[in-house]
């Protein structure tokens, strides 16, 4: 019998995730695969603000807004650079893990409250900022076109199938080569850092430098997510971006356990169903406007208060405790 | 000239709205160690009964009054039955760290989400009580009405009030030596609970009243308060987020800032001059600019 290192065993079970993904994604129609598409880059995203919360202790109300710098940076490089798109969205990352690294040394070494207050001013600030730049296009934005499907796949290869693809190839490489950063070195020392930040400066770590690293990678993640947005909607512009996307990434990420990058598909499929149910609820009981226009920012704030009270640490230490009673 | 005139009544204008927030979120930091993001939420809502009431009854000044009634109750019923029983649950544990942020944020969620239940999301305007065209000076109309006279006077008067409360009341006292020292304070037989939840009342109250003198210059509508808790939490940071007399002055030097960068090089710098302001208290002097202890990162 072949014996796996744990790192092998990740890679193995990615390519089964692609390969059931492939697999998926010929079997379904067109509008799942668009929703697929949203679950995939939601998961990243949540993925990005449970490494910085869950990991590295810090918490982020702006990466609605490094999601923008990621997008802007990838239209920029397929309209005025004419960059293959897949180089594209790696720029979006980059550019967005270079703004969260900047960012980082201003604000990472601050935590709790402080960290949150200053991240919710990026956010609101950034996307009025686009409009000060002519080549970001203002409130109309840019389009971001990743282009039609090659023509080998064949004629009845659909655009949405290709964003399909394109959205769960990205987040799972992406999210193979964080989940083996977190069980590298590197995700000790977060976890160190986390739990108690005096021990871990004690031991000799670098706290500060380190909690800089996690804010950057994490807008890097951000900043593909952002990317990957752009692309299913076709354009980019600073509304895309708004304040309530953050909260939502926090909903996200609360739901489905701040501590393990495990759950991160679910968050996805959560956020991509909310206004899902919010729709069939509108239908079945009506409403006015203001009530279909609001639920599901209200279902969002109902499951972050609700998963706080009650599965503080996500839903595997529930099933924990209700095995523990019963 | 007028130019800079213009520029410095404008600055006090808006400092005074942002010295009503950034007192609101000063309170409730001193007596919980909570930045209150629900505070937009509560003084937006606050600001709708206000508004209601403005209108059955004809009279601007009891729909301020109402404002500030409502927006001490819900405040203190929000600290008792949600903060209060959340932090009873939540004791130990990573999540600690980021509970209290993300509680305030579930309510400012639901407390904007009932708004638009109750009132949809259409703009509504409030009426001022008094006129809001501009002052004339030198044969020009200048951008300071008597309402933003109206604004600066109410909100220096609650300050001024507020001090007294503070300064020379056993309340005022009670409240400094919980948000000081609550082992202490409760040991020398202070009802902690009791004043924390008046903490919340007082903000709730200051909120109420930002929105009612900030709504009429603007429009009503859920997300409206959402910039001023923005404003409101830079002004209290550069102010060191402790003392009522920093979130003042932080909310003033906020507003010259802003007002002078809007007025002499472009009117789209408000955001970016916040921000910039933000980044650059934090980066010099983290414990605020008012600050005599040294590194508050935690």
């Amino acid at each position: 019998m072949l014996k796996l290192t744990p790192s092998k065993k990740r890679t193995i079970f990615f390519i089964a995730i692609g390969w059931a993904l492939l697999l998926i994604g010929d079997r379904i129609g067109e509008l799942r695969q668009y929703q697929g598409s949203f679950v995939a880059m939601y998961a990243l995203a949540i993925a990005s603000i449970i490494l910085l919360t869950g990991y590295s202790g810090q918490l982020s109300l702006g990466h609605s807004a490094l999601m923008a710098v990621g997008a802007y940076a990838g239209a920029l490089s397929i309209n005025n650079l004419h960059l293959h798109p897949a180089i594209a969205l790696v720029i979006a990352t980059f550019v967005a893990g270079l703004f969260g690294l900047l960012l980082g040394f201003g604000v990472a070494r601050l935590s709790g409250p402080y960290l949150a207050g200053t991240t919710l001013a990026l956010a609101v600030s950034l996307p009025t900022l686009a409009n000060q730049f002519p080549i970001l296009g203002g409130e109309q934005g840019v389009v971001f076109d990743v282009g039609l499907p090659p023509a080998r796949f064949g004629e009845n290869f659909s655009q949405y199938k290709w964003f399909f693809w394109i959205s769960t190839l990205a987040v799972l490489i992406m999210l193979w080569l964080i989940s083996n950063f977190v069980s590298s070195r590197y995700g000790r020392t977060f976890r160190a850092i986390r739990d108690n930040e005096t021990a871990a400066a004690l031991a000799g770590l670098n706290t500060g430098r380190l909690k800089v690293l996690a804010f950057a990678i994490s807008s890097g993640m951000a900043g593909l997510a952002g990317g990957l947005l752009v692309m299913l909607i076709s354009g980019v512009s600073p509304s895309a971006f708004p304040l309530s996307l953050s909260f939502s990434l926090l909903t996200g990420a609360v739901v489905t356990g701040v501590y393990s990058l495990r759950g991160v598909m679910l968050g996805g499929l959560v956020l991509v169903a909310i206004p899902e149910i919010a729709d069939s609820l509108v239908t079945r009981i009506g409403g006015s406007e203001g009530f279909t226009a609001t639920l599901p920012g209200f279902l969002v704030s109902a499951l972050l208060i609700l998963a706080v009270l009650f599965a503080p640490n996500g839903p595997g230490t529930l099933l924990h405790t209700f095995k523990k009673h019963h | 000239m007028i130019k800079l005139i213009t520029a410095i009544l404008t600055a006090l204008t808006t400092g005074a709205i942002y010295a009503l927030m950034s007192t609101a979120l000063v309170l409730v930091w001193r007596s919980t160690r909570i930045i209150n993001f629900a505070q937009a939420g509560q003084a937006v809502l606050s600001t709708y009964i206000g508004y209601e009431v403005t209108v059955r009854t004809g009279s601007f000044w009891v729909g301020v009054v109402a404002a500030m009634i409502f927006g001490a109750l819900l405040g203190a019923v929000i600290d008792r039955f949600f903060m209060r029983p959340i932090f009873k649950r939540i004791q130990s544990g990573p999540i600690l760290m980021i509970a209290p942020v993300v509680a305030t944020l579930g309510l400012l969620g639901i407390i904007q989400s009932i708004i638009g239940f109750k009132w949809g999301l259409t703009y509504q305007s409030l009426a001022a009580p008094v006129s809001t065209d501009g002052y004339t000076l030198f044969d020009r109309v200048i951008a300071f009405s008597p309402f933003n006279l109206l604004v600066v006077v109410f909100a220096t008067v609650s300050m001024l009030l507020l001090t007294l409360l503070f300064q020379k009341t056993n309340i005022g006292l009670a409240l400094r030596a919980s948000a000081h020292s609550p082992e202490i304070a409760r040991l020398s037989g202070i009802k902690v609970d009791f004043i924390r939840t008046l903490g919340w009342a007082l903000a709730g109250a200051a909120g109420g009243l930002a929105g009612m003198l900030y709504i009429p210059s603007s429009y009503l509508y859920p997300n409206a308060m959402d910039v001023l808790l923005v404003f409101g939490f830079v002004a209290a940071v550069i102010g060191g987020l402790e003392s009522l007399f920093g979130a003042v002055a932080g909310a003033m030097l906020l507003g010259f800032a802003i007002s002078f960068a809007t007025s002499y090089v472009s009117e789209k710098l408000v955001f970016p001059m916040a921000f910039i302001m933000l980044i650059v208290v934090l980066l010099i002097r983290p414990a605020g600019i008012f600050s005599k202890k040294k590194g508050r990162r935690d």
